[in-house]
């Protein structure tokens, strides 16, 4: 009994502080929360709207599909339909994750309707090296994949980085963080596309 | 309840705020918080919210702290910082991803990071957990003011010779060629070098 009493004569503060910290983080994150998810949805549209140019808006066409990842671990993503003016759909979106060379990289994927090219990848979220992985971003790397063919890409370390074909040419410096995005697409596009096979949303993939 | 400040006459306030901008300034004399330094001083922007982060969380961390004072025991006191401050880094953070999205990108984890800024578990050591609220109150703002400044001259030099910019407004000439190497973490170390030399000159020769 009396060790009880000493234990809460040393830490009664830390406890009752714990409690009240962590019930202003939780007032602050519930008062915040709608908004901030607001502008990761806003951030995820706009870089979707910019790699699929003709889609005038999106929706969610496969819920929380399943893409396995290394260390037996499982990617839950949402994945878009891209729907033009018209209605029609003209490609599909989603957003993919992997280990780059400092940090996880988020990857917003594009492909077209019939899943058979690209229209390209931007990045959701990184923290790779600044003037090194960060280049990931950059038009010159991230360019080679659009209308690249939607299969297994190979990433090759010399090359025409111009030539729109299955061989993506690696940033100078940077070459776990240009795998990194190789894997992450390479990973997650072969899933995307049986799943919406599946669903009947893709016909034509091969 | 021992208040140190009580009684403290207006020159030991003004000396305790004045001592965070220059004599004790955490960059350029404790050499505290260098990971920010060298971090997000690649423009103005990045450098003033980190700046404002700091003067918030080191604010609301020496208040606390102070309040709490008489009540730490020793052996559960750096427990009990690093939980007032995380608690407020939290909220900073929070703030920037809410209002700031942008802001809160670019500067990604160091954010998050000030949780192990030693400038602010420096304060709350030496400062607030010995002294008054209003004593505490005036060292944070000395000290995040001191900082803020720090880190938005060596942000201005960065910028202006890595893009010609201040505050993303072109002030260079058109002739005026980009020193990309400025905005890589090359530029940082030798710029903090250089200011740290030239504060060295001139503290030397007011001794």
């Amino acid at each position: 009994m009396s060790k009880i009493k000493h234990f809460f004569q040393q830490s009664w503060l830390l406890i009752v502080a714990s409690f009240c910290f962590g019930l202003l983080i939780a007032v602050t994150n519930a008062a915040w929360s709608e908004r901030i998810e607001q502008n990761e949805r806003e951030k995820l549209f706009s870089l979707m709207r910019g790699l699929v140019g003709d889609a005038n808006d999106f929706e969610i066409a496969l819920e929380e599909a399943q893409i396995p990842a290394k260390k037996g671990r499982v990617i839950k993503t949402d994945i878009y339909r891209a729907i033009d003016k018209g209605g029609k759909g003209v490609g599909f979106a989603y957003v993919s994750i992997g280990s780059g060379f400092a940090d996880k990289i988020k990857l917003v994927i594009a492909v077209d309707s019939k899943c058979e090219k690209f229209f390209g990848f931007k990045v959701l979220a990184s923290n790779e090296t600044p003037g090194f992985g960060s280049k990931i971003k950059e038009d010159y790397f991230s360019s080679q994949f659009k209308d690249a063919p939607a299969g297994k890409l190979e990433l090759v370390k010399t090359g025409d980085d111009e030539k729109i074909d299955s061989e993506i040419v690696a940033i100078s410096g940077a070459t776990v963080s240009s795998e990194a995005v190789v894997e992450i697409i390479n990973n997650s596009i072969i899933h995307i596309r049986s799943k919406l096979q599946e669903k009947g949303l893709v016909t034509n993939g091969r | 309840m021992a208040d140190k400040s009580r009684g403290l006459s207006p020159a030991v306030y003004k000396e305790t705020f004045l001592a965070g901008l220059w004599r004790k300034n955490p960059v350029f004399r404790l050499l505290l918080g260098m990971c920010p330094t060298l971090a997000v001083t690649a423009a103005v922007k990045p450098a003033l919210t980190m700046g404002l982060c700091v003067i918030f969380v080191l604010l609301c961390s020496n208040i606390i702290v102070s309040l709490m004072r008489n009540l730490l025991k020793p052996h559960l006191r750096i427990l009990m910082f690093t939980l007032t401050i995380a608690t407020f880094v939290t909220i900073a953070d929070l703030f920037l991803k809410a209002f700031v999205p942008d802001m809160s990108e670019t500067l990604g984890p160091y954010v998050p990071l000030i949780i192990v800024n030693c400038i602010i578990i420096c304060r709350a050591e030496a400062c607030a957990s010995k002294n008054g609220l209003v004593v505490s109150f005036i060292d944070a703002v000395g000290m995040g003011l001191g900082f803020t400044m720090t880190l938005c001259v060596l942000a201005g030099v960065r910028e202006l010779l890595a893009t010609g910019k201040i505050f993303e407004q072109a002030v260079m000439p058109a002739a005026f060629v980009p020193w990309a190497a400025m905005s890589m973490p090359v530029g940082a170390f030798i710029t903090l070098g250089l200011l740290l030399g030239l504060v060295n000159i001139v503290t030397r020769k007011q001794t």
